[in-house]
């Protein structure tokens, strides 16, 4: 019998002597949820191929550099629903985020075709794999197996994003908040520029949100600077925060 | 920076090596040492990393180090978003940033956007 998403996470973190926390599980369960569910611009089985690219770059020992084409090396799936451009796009953005450029964002849209908004999910779908890949390998349980992939046509639901100003994609501005973004904007008087970063697609707020909340700060804790579950400090906190992004070379 | 934020509010003095330099003890953040070890380990050395996690757990417990390799998958995420967006800082807070920026070589970052 196949396996439910959320069961494929809890079997995932209950395998192991270590308490996890419930919220993380949930958290995690959640966007394994919708990892190969219809999205908003990709459907199950597309969404599902992109995880797949970001499974194998996150796994790569040696990976191929940037300037050089993941698909061409034979290590990427080569019966994929989405095209070796795109494959290649998600590989980069998986192993090499920090050099990405506006220069290589606009070619990369010329050779794929990809919409800003299609673009942002794509981003959606591989911080998904990133947090729960990454979470289980420095825990040391076992990774979870990707869900299947469930029939449907994405949402096609807009947004009113325009260009903006901090970033290349576009965003949805506070006083243009819609009901879908509501839950996210409401009650903030200002969003950091990487937060709103996905606001052209809402599904991906969720996204962020969710695993946010659980796996560093609860978005409406961020300005207590004393914020502590009980075990790490903030300021332990931001230190691996930090330390992290330094050496995925981070400038922002 | 945040790191720095939390440790100003606390009347505590940082020295930002512990971000990017060698593995060192922090007055004003706890097992430091571990924390970074960790963090390095699941970059740069995976065959080092059930040690890096044994060392943090005796030097914490186990649920502390479970909140770290959560906070190393956040950050997994914010830097993907970050760079995958192509986000940069406001002007004002860029220029907050500069010493700290200059002096920890941020700039020379790819991905160092004005």
């Amino acid at each position: 019998m196949t396996k439910t998403p959320t069961s494929l996470i809890e079997s995932s973190h209950e395998a192991t002597d270590l308490h996890i926390r419930s919220d993380l599980t949930a958290a995690h369960a959640h966007v394994w949820e919708k990892l190969a569910a219809p999205g908003t611009w990709w459907n199950g089985s597309e969404r599902l191929a992109v995880a797949e690219v970001v499974r194998v770059a996150l796994g790569d020992f040696d990976p191929v550099p940037p300037w050089d084409s993941a698909s061409k090396s034979g290590r990427l799936p080569n019966d994929s629903v989405i095209s070796s451009e795109l494959q290649d796009a998600v590989y980069r953005l998986a192993v090499h985020a920090g050099t990405l450029t506006e220069g290589w964002y606009q070619k990369m849209r010329d050779a794929t075709g990809v919409t800003p908004q299609q673009w942002v999910e794509i981003i959606e779908v591989t911080i998904s794999v990133a947090s729960v890949l990454r979470f289980a390998q420095l825990a040391g349980i076992d990774s979870p197996d990707f869900p299947e992939p469930l029939q449907g046509h994405p949402t096609r639901q807009t947004q009113p994003s325009k260009p903006a100003k901090h970033h290349w994609v576009p965003v949805v501005h506070l006083e243009d908040s819609t009901p879908e973004l509501a839950p996210f904007y409401d009650g903030l008087p200002a969003l950091a520029p990487v937060i709103r970063a996905l606001s052209s697609v809402p599904a991906a707020m969720d996204t962020l949100f969710t695993l946010g909340d659980a796996q560093y700060i609860p978005m409406r804790e961020m300005v207590d600077l004393n914020w502590t579950r009980g075990t790490l400090s903030r300021r332990q906190i931001e230190l691996v925060a930090g330390r992290l992004s330094a050496h995925r070379e981070c400038f922002y | 920076m945040m790191l720095r934020a939390s440790s100003t509010a606390n009347d505590l003095e940082l020295d930002l090596d512990v971000v990017r330099g060698d593995l060192q003890e922090s007055d004003a953040i706890q097992h430091a040492p571990e924390l970074a070890a960790l963090v390095d380990a699941s970059v740069n050395d995976l065959a080092s990393l059930p040690s890096a996690r044994s060392a943090l757990v005796e030097a914490t417990d186990e649920a502390t180090m479970l909140d770290a390799a959560a906070v190393v998958a956040n950050f997994e995420m914010m830097t993907r978003i970050a760079d995958g967006t192509g986000t940069r800082h406001p002007a004002d807070r860029l220029e907050s940033m500069s010493e700290l920026s200059g002096s920890m070589g941020l700039g020379d970052f790819a991905s160092a956007r004005a």
